[in-house]
């Protein structure tokens, strides 16, 4: 190929490496004392040393720290030191004038180094063991400096000359910064071009101090550079070889803002770019960034310095890759595409330290990747139909070119496509590549398929042993397993008894089986490398188990394991493992929202908050506030929810704005409702419905929830017909798409209608449709909301059947009670207290308290709700029973709390307006 | 005063021998104290090429193992500040804004630059460099519409030339016509015709102009890889070979001439020596897009299709709108079995040069691969390939067989009996007539058109083969029928 990579970037030798060299010449000058000149106790020799030790870890980051930062830094450490040692670095580099200077610099270092047979030295000499640390580091910069051609030379002479003007113009303008006399430092700038650099250090040094103490400003540590803060800890936990792994992790990630690279390679070009494995390092955590939070990236300034780092490195292609993901996170289709093409172009998906040339005959290139990575972006983008297609290529090439890791990624991955979104029919897309999966043909409906594939892909992990592919295929079968009703794939042969329900053991099975991850990768402990974020993770190396990578790697030379300390998390679970076993917490609270239990739905989502939020990509720990949010609203009562929504508001900010701006308008149009503001809700509900079909795709699930909320909207206003037109047309739509858990609701949506528009008689199979859903899908809540319709219903046909209604009702009352939010509860009460009222054997005056007991249960929960119709309704047959029993007085109070509710119901603007305060 | 002149002259004189021997620096140094515009202009000059020296110097030092480093012309900001300076007190002449154009140019300020290069082409048209570093500023048509110029001839020469870089060949082939007419002679203009030509496909005449021009300058290298584009497309394997030898006498080391080589041993089939040649043109001038072009097709005939993409990609990065790159890529895809993957680039290459039936062709072939199976989408390929004059005549055919298998008998026959037409027109021979004509023959019995039917069955039995034994049935089976339905014809001939 043109542009293949060269070898790794060795060890160069910078200006800051230099630095380093003359600290650790003063810190092991080879003199004949215990404690060499300079330094006063053995404390601070050792203090310097343990300095040195972490500058030389860091010394293969991404970015080397300036002089001035250095020079602060040593201020830190020197203590009464200070003044000496920077003028002694200063005047040390600024006298390296002449190719030939440093030519003997380097050989004055070789005498630090004690020889070969150091082992016999006397015992108070300072000698350097030239297999320490420091040792290696240097004779390390020696051989690199040895290997510098003649113009080498010349280029690093030239770059010491920058690295040490540049500390004095950003010293100036540091001090420019804080005092406001700029005109005079104008004048000393240019003086300080003028003047030996020797002399201008010294009397910057001594200016910065005189300044320093005349202004008495802020004590000197606040404006300690963070390099610092994690260097100093470094040095209190580097005992702990383990523990340099961390360090790296949080040092590099404290680098990931984009602006530090972009200045960096700005002021100082060529010189202080990285060797390959830095910059590929750095990539990889902007890549992991952005996969967790695009929307933290601004389009423009991280494309900017990918632009820059593009110039330099031309021969790297992964930057190509990265633009790609910054355009597509934020939904640039034509920049994606065209920079998703040209990345696979150039690098064949072969690039990068992570590949592992394949043992075989592949020399083919990795073309599969591109095509997975392809129909990525469309099902991004919401083309589904291109997405399918382009996956179903990708089944194919990787089928030939027997990448059989791809094949389960891309099988994955179309799972993924099938079950998010809705595809009334796969016939004619899904076509003969697949034939050895869906043997059965292609008369099977989308859900068979999906179930087929999804068994398929989980068969092909497992024995690939891709332990996250597999871990998240659990999940999507769970994710299958919940929302439908397995049936036999063949119609014919011995009849089994068909039992058409979900199945909730196997779904708690599948999350489970998922959660295994988490140990396994517990176990293997420090062996492993992060995969990054999950999407990222097939561009890794998917031939190889990743655990052997770093072994492999680390074989060969010191260098190569740089880039691993790079990748390495501050824990020791990666964290594409975590967002996975987040994910199932995820999966499982909805499994339970779902089923019904409120309190397990709740547990679910707070131990995700609580512990893999960090993890987690910014849309997940929304989606997680959202519920929480939710389930307050349900129980607590919107004010509680709209304080904590404010709340979730300011903390993603910027981010995925749109799921909590959905659960604002969610909440928005229910409170509406309740207060009978029926023009705000339309007009939030017409906003859910815009926000439905985005510009990307539409999104099934909001469209469903759009139009019931229409459909409730116009129940509210007592359209009855045209409600139950909507509803009727929301059901087909959610048969056709295979949506049952929606259909159920609908169903309900329906009854209730009937309900209201005094058409018990059609109500009822609406009800009891609805109720079989729920069997069928363990929709446990939903069910018990559905028999107390259905006892409504009933109550409505008469008082002959208060019997019935009343069964019914208490049936249900465990589950509504125990898992119902306030408004189920209320109704239930209410419910309750008619079917009393409403049976003639029963009489007011002997139990007064059966019926007035709910009552009230009712209206405190309703007041909560501010939902003024129920409350009247409630207040009411107060008034009624109080008037029965003769309380004349108590009947005016709930008379009164009913004219209340239904002054507030019929003036609606008496409110404040939500869209205001909220 | 005369006096100073002369010392100044004499100044100037020695400066310029420096220049010429290229010790750039001293040539500036001799000139440090000069205030004349020459002198000026000159020690900048020397100052810009010392700088672009280094900095191609430096680019091979700095080469780290990522690629290029950033190395910079280091005096441009100096140039910059003098220049400018210079510009605003309007002390400047002609090649001084020229000088100040280019390190604009280099610095970015591409919309300043455009401007102080129009200003010197306007007060001094004659010179040839500041008018091609204007065209390189205008890469669109709008921008060069926008362009404030004087009439001079020389405006014409660049019309053309920046014609021809925007694609817009017949314009500047009418350009360089009208020129020529004034300037019967020149060599360039003849060698711009022939390039212009060429884009139009015109390799006949191109053919004969290439001829000519090396008659009149045989020593040329300059557009001479163009003129063997030319034979290795008519597979002159004679003629190619002298050119290779004789630019390879004249200049070896010119990406020209490699080129030229690559080509030769391309045409001999010999595709590893091939890509050495064109690898060395691009060690010589690494953007030099045909060459990455061609070298991405020899790889494509080694069958190393990675290799192929990277080299095409660094095309179509060097030159976005060089459609056959964009079609190289399509085809090495293509060739892997990804036809969707493909697609991409076959759009691409047509949405660039839209009036080539071949790349119509190939996006065609791509959606009937049997993975796409998108036959409606390749029917709308064919039918636009079959509009720009589809020299290979597929199209028709293509078309024709597609119609068929979907079911739309009419449509088939009407493509079957152009291609028909075309075929006879050509006098074409071979499998395809009679695919044709049986078509063609059973499609009107069917439609009890006996008439036409037997017209096709008659000349199918000029061809051998069991076609021959099926026409001879078909007619006879016409006969029987029209005979068994003589009442049928009696009304038809008395209504």
């Amino acid at each position: 190929m043109a542009g293949v990579l060269k070898a790794p970037g060795a060890f160069a030798i910078t200006p800051h490496k230099v630095s380093v060299c003359v600290l650790v010449q003063i810190y092991a000058s080879p003199s004949q004392i215990s404690i060499p000149f300079p330094f006063s106790s053995v404390s601070q020799h050792n203090r310097l040393g343990l300095y040195l030790l972490a500058l030389t870890k860091s010394c293969d980051d991404i970015l080397e720290p300036k002089l001035e930062q250095l020079i602060s830094q040593l201020r830190e450490i020197g203590g009464l030191l200070d003044h000496w040692l920077t003028d002694h670095l200063t005047s040390r580099l600024s006298s390296l004038s002449s190719p030939d200077d440093l030519f003997n610099f380097f050989n004055d270092m070789r005498g630090v180094l004690g020889g070969p047979d150091s082992g016999v030295m006397e015992d108070d000499q300072v000698i350097l063991d030239p297999n320490s640390n420091l040792g290696m580091f240097l004779r390390r910069c020696i051989l690199a400096f040895n290997l510098l051609t003649f113009e080498g030379i010349c280029h690093l002479l030239t770059n010491i000359g920058i690295y040490c003007k540049e500390a004095i113009s950003s010293c100036s303008s540091y001090e420019l910064r804080r005092l406001d006399d700029s005109g005079n430092d104008l004048e000393s700038l240019s003086e300080y071009e003028n003047m030996d650099l020797n002399l201008v250090f010294k009397k910057i040094n001594e200016e910065m101090e005189a300044r320093k103490r005349a202004t008495e400003r802020v004590s000197f540590h606040l404006h300690l550079p963070k390099e610092l803060s994690t260097l100093v800890e470094d040095i209190e936990v580097f005992a702990d070889p383990k523990s340099e792994h961390n360090d790296k992790g949080r040092e590099s990630s404290s680098y990931s803002s984009s602006g530090d690279l972009l200045r960096d390679v700005d002021l100082n070009g060529g010189v202080f770019l990285r060797t390959n494995w830095q910059i590929q390092g750095y990539l990889m955590e902007q890549a992991d960034a952005i996969e967790k939070d695009g929307s933290s990236f601004t389009l423009n300034a991280f494309e900017l310095t990918l632009r820059q780092l593009q110039k330099l490195a031309p021969e790297l292609h992964r930057v190509h890759f990265l633009r790609y993901l910054n355009s597509l996170y934020h939904d640039d289709y034509f920049s994606a595409l065209e920079n998703l093409h040209r990345y696979f172009d150039y690098s064949a998906g072969t690039e990068g330290f992570d590949f592992v040339p394949p043992a075989g005959c592949n020399s083919f290139g990795r073309y599969e990747i591109a095509l997975l990575c392809l129909g990525m972006m469309h099902f991004h983008f919401g083309h589904p139909k291109q997405a399918l297609e382009v996956l179903t290529e990708a089944v194919r090439v990787s089928q030939q070119h027997s990448n059989d890791t791809c094949l389960a990624y891309t099988l994955a991955a179309i799972c993924n496509l099938l079950s998010e979104i809705g595809f009334s029919t796969t016939s004619g897309i899904l076509g003969s590549p697949f034939s050895p999966m869906t043997s059965v043909g292609t008369s099977l409906s989308v859900q068979q398929q999906l179930f087929v594939l999804l068994k398929g892909s989980l068969k092909r992990a497992e024995s690939l042993k891709l332990k996250q592919l597999v871990a998240a295929n659990h999940l999507a079968m769970a994710k299958f397993n919940l929302t439908h009703v397995q049936r036999p794939l063949l119609s014919f042969g011995p009849k089994t008894s068909m039992k058409l329900r979900t199945c909730p053991v196997t779904v708690c099975k599948e999350l489970r089986l998922g959660y295994h991850l988490i140990s396994e990768f517990c176990c293997e402990g420090s062996t492993m490398t992060t995969d990054g974020a999950f999407s990222t993770a097939w561009l890794k190396n998917l031939q190889k188990p990743v655990g052997s990578l770093v072994l492999s790697q680390d074989n060969s030379s010191r260098d190569n394991s740089n880039p691993f300390l790079f990748c390495t998390q501050p824990s020791s679970i990666p964290g594409s493992v975590l967002q996975l076993v987040g994910s199932s917490y995820l999966h499982r609270a909805t499994a339970w929202e779902i089923y019904g239990s409120a309190p397990l739905a709740r547990v679910n989502a707070l131990v995700y908050a609580t512990c893999v939020a960090d993890a987690s990509s910014s849309s997940d720990a929304a989606l997680v506030h959202v519920k929480l949010i939710q389930h307050l609203a349900v129980f607590k009562g919107y004010e509680e929810a709209f304080s904590a929504l404010k709340i979730a508001e300011e903390k993603f900010l910027s981010v995925s704005k749109s799921r909590i701006l959905i659960l604002k308008l969610q909440l928005l149009h229910e409170r509406a409702l309740h207060r009978g503001h029926l023009k705000l809700a339309q007009q939030v509900c017409d906003e859910l419905g815009v926000l439905a079909s985005s510009v990307t795709a539409v999104d099934m699930e909001l469209k469903i929830e759009a139009s019931l909320r229409h459909a409730r909207t116009l129940l509210a206003a007592k359209q009855f017909s045209q409600a139950a037109a909507v509803a009727h047309s929301l059901f087909c739509m959610c048969y056709k798409f295979n949506l049952q858990v929606e259909s159920a609701t609908v169903l309900l949506l329906l009854a209730e209608i009937h309900l209201k528009s005094g058409n018990a008689v059609v109500g009822l199979p609406h009800a009891l449709a609805s109720l079989s859903y729920c069997q069928s899908f363990n929709l446990d809540l939903l069910r018990a909301s559905a028999t107390l319709t259905l006892a409504e219903l009933w109550l409505s046909l008469g008082s002959n059947h208060t019997k019935t209604a009343l069964t019914l009702i208490h049936g249900a009352f465990p589950m509504i009670l125990g898992h119902g939010g306030l408004e189920l509860c209320a109704r239930a009460y209410i419910a309750e207290a008619k079917c009393y009222l409403s049976d003639p054997s029963f009489s007011v005056s002997d139990n007064p308290e059966v019926v007035l007991d709910p009552l009230r249960q009712a209206s405190d929960e309703l007041h909560v709700l501010e939902y003024h119709e129920l409350a009247a309704e409630g207040f009411y047959l107060m008034a009624i029973v109080f008037d029965k029993l003769g309380q004349l007085e108590k009947r005016e109070e709930a008379a009164a709390s009913f004219k209340n509710h239904i002054m507030a119901l019929e003036n609606p603007q008496d409110g404040e307006d939500p869209l205001s305060n909220a | 005063m005369e006096e100073d002149e002369v010392i100044h002259g004499d100044f100037y004189l020695l400066a310029k021998s420096y220049f010429d021997c290229r010790e750039y620096r001293r040539a500036a140094h001799v000139l440090r104290d000069q205030t004349g515009n020459k002198s000026v202009f000159l020690r900048c000059y020397a100052l810009y090429l010392a700088g672009e020296k280094r900095k191609e110097e430096e680019m091979i030092e700095l080469e780290g193992p990522l690629g290029k480093s950033d190395a910079v012309n280091r005096e441009l900001v100096s140039l910059e500040r003098e220049l400018s300076s210079l510009c605003k007190n309007g002390m400047i002449d002609p090649f001084g804004l020229y000088l100040y154009g280019l390190v604009l140019k280099e610095k970015g300020n591409e919309n300043l630059a455009r401007k102080v290069l129009v200003e010197s082409v306007n007060s001094y048209p004659w010179n040839w460099s500041a008018w091609s570093e204007l065209q390189s500023l205008c890469t669109t048509v709008d921008i060069l519409n926008g362009l404030n110029l004087s009439n001079h001839w020389m405006k014409e020469f660049f019309l053309a030339s920046v014609y021809q870089e925007l694609r817009m060949h017949n314009e500047s082939l009418s350009k360089y016509e009208n020129l020529q007419g004034t300037f019967t002679f020149s060599n360039y203009i003849q060698a711009q015709i022939a390039k212009a030509r060429y884009s139009l496909r015109e390799f006949e005449q191109v053919e004969v102009i290439f001829e000519d021009l090396l008659r009149n300058d045989p020593y040329r290298v300059e557009d001479m890889d163009t003129y063997s584009n030319v034979l290795y497309t008519k597979e002159c394997f004679s003629a190619l070979s002298y050119l290779a030898h004789r630019v390879i006498m004249t200049d070896k080391y010119r990406p020209e001439s490699c080129c030229i080589i690559g080509n030769y041993y391309s045409l001999k089939g010999q595709h590893e020596k091939s890509v050495i040649y064109f690898r060395r043109a691009l060690k010589l001038n690494k953007n030099y897009l045909s060459a990455w072009t061609l070298m991405g097709h020899e790889y494509v005939e080694m069958k190393n299709t990675p290799a192929a993409v990277d080299a095409y990609r660094r095309a179509v990065d060097i030159n976005p709108r060089d459609y056959r790159a964009w079609y190289g890529l399509g085809q090495a895809y293509e060739m892997m079995g990804m036809p969707h993957y493909a697609l991409h680039y076959f759009r691409k290459s047509v949405f660039f040069q839209p009036i080539d039936s071949r790349l119509w062709i190939a996006m065609a072939q791509c959606y009937e691969s049997e993975q796409l199976h998108m036959l409606e989408e390749a029917i709308k390929c064919y039918k636009r390939a079959a509009n720009c004059n589809d020299t290979e005549a597929i199209a028709l055919h293509r078309l024709a067989k597609l119609h068929r298998e979907l079911g739309y008998p009419e449509e088939a026959a009407f493509y079957y009996r152009k291609d028909l037409e075309r075929m006879e027109a050509e006098e074409r021979e071979g499998p395809n007539i009679v695919e044709a004509l049986m078509f063609l023959a059973t499609h009107y019995k069917a439609q009890k058109r006996f008439e036409e039917a037997e017209v096709y069955c008659t000349r199918l039995l000029d061809y051998t083969g069991p076609e021959r034994e099926t026409a001879k049935s078909l007619l006879r089976g016409m006969r029987m029928a029209q005979s068994s339905f003589p009442s049928m014809d009696v009304e038809h001939f008395h209504p």
